[in-house]
């Protein structure tokens, strides 16, 4: 099986070097669109929106050599736990290769929604408290710790901020008491005139 | 009584300046208790949020940059790098949205309690002009972020307004253009168009409510509060202590609930992340693009009515808001309340359910 992956990728990286075609895995996103509902594109993994095909910034086209030669070190990273930092990738993708593999993720082509579970529970690269492996199957950016499921963010805010909260809560509950005792206060004095004022006439 | 007379008596029952003494606010102004009564801090609350609005736009103001090129990366920075910058920010984004939501509830509460009766007609003119210039803000904020939706939803937002013109007939067609184009300051979305949103956004129209607000104030202060009721009133409150108490304590749990959301939930959280990423002049329009929520009632509609049939209805329903008091002079609280009801039930049910009524009438589109 081993031998197998690594002669197909071989042959996607000599392929790649004369055409520039990309290598990428639109059948995760495809799945994680249908999965979480949510327009979501290449740039969850990849350093461009369009995916690393083409010649903008982040895309193969773009590539210099030593870049290239970045991709390619990507490429051949079969096993999980290698040193990967491939240009065309973002944090994501390249966390996601260390991670996984690219022998394992080829295997999950067929099975993306197990993706997840080979990612694990415990890398959040963005630090919003919501796994990446979560953030994947929701559609949202595991790089952007403002943008994740709402409910799950909120839950995660409120016990990060409790005491903030909780902070705030007392200072403006303390502002009301006072100026209920300020404005009474102006009432008792307006009250102790009038009857000043009675007591005189 | 003379033409002369006939214009004064009519101004100074609707401008009574004898009661802007600061004892007349103490002693005299009183509150109807009833059960519409909440919809007496709904003003205040719309108010207080606007407040909000105006303090932390000045602190996003000291990292904001105008430029195609840098706005959506000093928005990005400020959220990043900056001590409380993205609270402040996100402080700004949730009380546009309440602000606008608190004004939406004082329209309708303020049409059901028929507080546009004579003489208070200029109170409710100025608050309907404070709507839309409320509504003005959220659009040229909109735009600020310089993000994939931002610029996309304006740029579909003034397609809606040049396409007016093809309604009209001769040289009356290209007005809708010219505003457009003096707006957008070119034929395209671009950096022109940014530098104008940002001067409207933050001088003028901020100065807009500042004026109009004085006025309407003015106007609730010399008339006093409506009394609210087709019965009368049980029981009165008076202004100073009690309603002020209770609207600062309205205010303080408002705060709260905002301090809550803006530390709790990012606003972009619901909003998939292509739309928040950098607008790319180069690059296909992602997926997605609507307008804010606070525009729905009327992007819905866009999208489903012939252009037209939506522009007729918009100008008969611009020109009922405007003419209220004088349209629904006899008619009672009752009926209003259940207009008011009508028009609220509307809002939610095409803000809510918007997108699912969208895709069972057109399946497959947006």
């Amino acid at each position: 099986m081993y031998k197998k992956t690594y002669l197909f990728i071989l042959s996607l990286l000599v392929i790649g070097q004369f055409n520039l075609k990309g290598y990428s895995f639109p059948q995760l996103e495809e799945f994680v669109a249908k999965h979480s509902g949510k327009p979501v594109n290449c740039a969850m993994c990849h350093a461009n929106d369009a995916g690393p095909t083409g010649n903008d910034l982040g895309q193969l086209g773009h590539m210099t050599v030593a870049q290239m030669a970045k991709v390619n070190i990507a490429r051949l990273a079969m096993q999980p736990g290698q040193n990967v930092d491939s240009p065309i990738l973002n944090r994501f993708g390249n966390h996601i290769v260390e991670t996984v593999g690219m022998q394992k993720l080829i295997t999950l082509i067929a099975q993306p929604q197990d993706l997840a579970t080979a990612l694990g529970n415990k890398s959040d690269l963005d630090g919003d408290g919501i796994p990446d492996s979560e953030e994947y199957l929701d559609g949202t950016d595991p790089l952007n710790r403002f943008n994740g499921d709402p409910l799950k963010l909120f839950k995660i805010n409120l016990s990060r901020n409790l005491i903030v909260i909780c902070i705030i809560s007392g200072a403006l509950g303390l502002l009301v008491f006072g100026l209920a005792q300020v404005i009474q206060g102006f009432k008792i004095i307006e009250d102790l005139e009038a009857k000043e004022v009675k007591d005189k006439t | 009584m003379t033409a002369n007379n006939k214009v004064f008596s009519f101004l100074q029952e609707r401008f009574p300046v004898e009661k802007l003494f600061i004892f007349e606010l103490f002693e005299h102004k009183v509150v109807p208790v009833h059960k519409a009564s909440w919809g007496y801090y709904t003003g205040g609350l719309t108010f207080l949020f606007f407040v909000i609005q105006v303090i932390t736009g000045i602190f996003l103001l000291f990292y904001y940059e105008p430029t195609i090129s840098d706005a959506n990366l000093s928005v990005e920075n400020l959220a990043l790098n900056i001590n409380g910058g993205f609270f402040i920010h996100n402080l700004h984004t949730w009380s546009s949205s309440l602000m606008i939501l608190c004004g939406m509830i004082h329209f309708l509460a303020t049409f059901a309690m028929k507080a546009f009766e004579k003489p208070r007609e200029f109170t409710w003119i100025t608050g309907i002009l404070l709507l839309g210039v409320t509504f003005t803000l959220g659009f040229t904020g909109y735009l600020l972020p310089w993000n994939q939706i931002a610029v996309n939803a304006t740029k579909v937002g003034l397609q809606s307004v040049q396409s007016v013109g093809q309604l009209l007939p001769g040289v009356l067609a290209q007005i809708p253009k010219t505003i457009v184009t003096t707006f957008q300051g070119g034929d395209e979305v671009g950096q022109p168009t940014l530098s104008r949103f940002y001067v409207l956004h933050v001088v003028f129209l901020p100065l807009a409510v500042l004026l109009i607000v004085s006025v309407h104030l003015l106007l609730v202060q010399l008339h006093g509060i409506s009394k609210g009721s087709d019965e009368i009133p049980k029981r009165f409150e008076k202004f100073f202590p009690e309603f002020i108490l209770k609207d600062f304590i309205a205010w303080s749990i408002a705060f709260l609930m905002v301090f809550i959301l803006a530390v709790g939930l990012p606003f972009e959280a619901f909003l998939p992340y292509p739309l928040l990423e950098p607008f790319n002049a180069l690059g296909a329009t992602p997926a997605g693009i609507k307008p804010e929520w606070y525009f729905y009632f009327v992007y819905y509609p866009l999208e489903l009515l012939p252009f037209p049939v939506l522009v007729i209805l918009s100008l008969i329903v611009m020109g009922i808001l405007i003419f209220t008091p004088w349209i629904f002079k006899q008619t009672s609280r009752k009926v209003l309340t259940y207009i008011a009801l009508a028009m609220g039930l509307y809002l939610f049910t095409v803000t809510v359910f918007g997108q699912q009524i969208y895709s069972m009438i057109k399946p497959g589109g947006g």
